[in-house]
């Protein structure tokens, strides 16, 4: 049998309430105006993937449960690349609407275009017609293993921020050790100076929401990579202040994870407790992985 | 060449808070233009490019014991730098004084310069006076008076269809947003009461379509086009009926004239001028306490349209 999706000749079809919850996920990866970002369509939700210099990639993770429906028809997963920036911008003009109706996206249209569609209570209609593209590149599938279980560490997305913030002063390359005796994190900066900021794990603090490591792991990354990873996250969200998690797996992948809260809708915020379990569903991801710089990046074991 | 009123503590309000902060948005200098029965704030009349918005004013509205005489059928025009203007009435409220009087003066800046001519406001208070100097060119020339007042009865010559512009701070919150894609705005106005707002570039189009706006001038019945699913099919439908006009305009001239909300105004209106030669936004203000147009103000902006092919 064909779907009524499959009659239309569409892939996708959903209606998101909380258009700006999807605009500052994304704006937390648009770390550049010219940006071109890879939109992966699948049953779970979509997947908006932006890469640079093969040594950093940004990911937002929009499942299919934060749209208030979601139809999804398609043998294979559609891909299409999109201009980051361009799509930011669009989507943006439809949190101008101040009513609560959900916004309308539909994929292919005729020309393979993304059409966005808001109808409001007074007949007002917001619309746009995105062209897309044919990917050049298909985005590079980092992953880090569980077996072993990698080193890793989460504390709350400011603290983060502010720290990364400070390694701007020496700048350049910055390492992370994540070491078991004594359990903490070290930042150190060597450039223009030297900076070492240190996060220590110990019950007089509660500054990590978790904590693993086995065996010491140091690598050093690039600023510029790290920088990307917290730089663009929208103040509204900061100031959520949910968790954000780093992982280094084998050969020093670095991951960064953010949670970020997308809300139903603006209208219907409830003045509550954002660890309830009634928002635990309204999570969207945001993963960065960043390769370790290729200079010195075996560093692995005590530095 | 006369010129001497006292300006009213509404008049004073009606420049400094609402329609003087509006024009100093568009440009610095403004002209003035005083006639016997109205005073008249022109912005770009002379030139051809660039928004022009005409504020006119009934003497009554502004000013009382108004009086004036040139030889020029009693028509003096001059332009004025805003900030100065804007300084010089402000100041004067915080003088509290009972009367404002407005003088055109020739002065000598210093004694060996030239004298100079100056719009003078002199507030008297209780105890003390102030008396401010704004600078303001030379008269115009008889040539240039006449141009403004051309410029004033081009606009007389409304389109043939105005729609009533929704909630111009919604307009502004979404115009905000189409600058970041796009700066050309293609604005179209139907018969049956729509307005669209649209930004198209080489990778998007997006904009958004008004419905069932209220109406000035011809109308038409809009069940030819209800069969249309999508904005822009409704809006190709009423192009090809002759029942609409659109055109492009500058985005940056199109969000410099929504800083007219800072004229409070009770209704907005949008036209496009026969034969596509601008846009035109007409603002209503209503007697307070009423729903009826007060006429002894008015304000217009022209936009100049956008050649289709420049963009």
């Amino acid at each position: 049998m064909t779907s009524p999706l499959a009659a239309e000749g569409l892939e996708l079809r959903c209606l998101l309430d909380n258009v700006q919850g999807l605009v500052d996920a994304l704006t937390s990866i648009h770390w550049k105006k010219q940006q071109d970002a890879v939109c992966e369509l699948s049953e779970h939700g979509m997947v908006i993937t932006v890469e640079e210099w093969s040594c950093l990639q940004g990911r937002v993770y929009f499942r299919k449960e934060l749209f208030r429906t979601y139809e999804y028809h398609a043998d294979v997963r559609p891909r299409f690349g999109v201009s980051l920036g361009l799509l930011v911008d669009c989507l943006n003009t439809f949190t101008s609407s101040s009513g609560t109706t959900a916004l309308e996206l539909q994929y292919p249209g005729s020309d393979m275009q993304l059409t966005l569609k808001l109808v409001d209570a007074n007949d007002t209609c917001i619309y746009a017609e995105m062209r897309t593209r044919i990917p050049d590149t298909l985005p590079r599938d980092y992953s880090i293993e569980d077996e072993g279980l990698p080193s890793y560490f989460a504390v709350k997305s400011a603290a983060l921020k502010e720290a990364i913030d400070d390694l701007e002063w020496p700048g350049s390359s910055i390492s992370i050790t994540i070491s078991s005796d004594p359990p903490g994190v070290t930042f150190k900066g060597e450039g223009h100076g030297d900076l070492q900021i240190e996060f220590l794990d110990n019950s007089q603090t509660d500054l990590f929401i978790a904590f693993h490591c086995d065996q010491i792991v140091s690598y050093r990354y690039k600023y510029k990579f790290l920088r990307a990873t917290t730089a663009n996250i929208p103040t509204g969200i900061m100031k959520d202040n949910r968790g954000s998690k780093l992982t280094i797996g084998a050969g020093g992948l670095l991951k960064v994870q953010h949670l970020i809260s997308v809300r139903p809708s603006p209208t219907h915020q409830h003045h509550s407790d954002p660890s309830n379990t009634q928002q635990h569903g309204r999570v969207s991801y945001i993963e960065f992985y960043v390769l370790p710089d290729a200079e010195d990046g075996a560093e692995d074991g005590v530095p | 060449m006369k010129f001497k009123a006292f300006l009213t503590d509404h008049g004073v309000s009606l420049l400094e808070r609402r329609f003087v902060p509006a024009f100093e948005k568009i440009g610095k200098i403004c002209h003035i233009y005083l006639t016997r029965d109205h005073v008249i704030l022109l912005h770009n009349v002379l030139n051809a490019d660039g928004v022009q918005a005409i504020a006119q004013f009934n003497k009554e509205a502004l000013f009382e014991e108004y009086r004036i005489s040139s030889q020029n059928e009693d028509r003096i025009a001059f332009t004025i730098d805003l900030t100065l203007l804007s300084r010089a009435l402000k100041s004067s409220i915080s003088m509290d004084g009972d009367k404002l009087q407005v003088k055109l003066v020739k002065k000598r800046p210093t004694l060996s310069e030239r004298p100079m001519p100056y719009l003078t406001f002199e507030s008297k208070g209780y105890r003390s006076a102030v008396v401010q100097d704004v600078p303001i060119s030379q008269p115009l020339t008889r040539a240039d008076v006449q141009e403004l007042q051309y410029a004033l009865e081009m606009v007389q010559d409304l389109p043939r269809t105005l729609v009533q512009m929704p909630d111009l701070l919604q307009v502004q919150t979404l115009v905000e947003r189409l600058k970041n894609v796009g700066d050309v705005l293609e604005v179209a106005v139907t018969q049956y009461g729509d307005l669209h707002l649209q930004v198209t570039t080489t990778m998007v189009s997006i904009g958004s379509e008004f419905r069932k706006l209220r109406v000035l001038g011809v109308r038409a019945d809009s069940s030819t086009i209800e069969g249309a699913s999508n904005p822009s099919a409704r809006l190709e439908q009423a192009l090809r009926n002759r029942e609409a006009s659109s055109v492009q305009v500058s985005m940056k001239h199109f969000t410099k004239s929504l800083q007219c909300h800072l004229t409070k105004p009770d209704a907005s209106f949008c036209g496009v001028s026969p034969n596509d030669s601008c846009l035109l936004l007409m603002f209503q203000y209503y007697v307070p306490g009423t729903r009826q147009t007060d006429n002894s103000l008015s304000l217009h902006y022209r936009l100049p349209v956008l050649d289709p092919g420049v963009s």
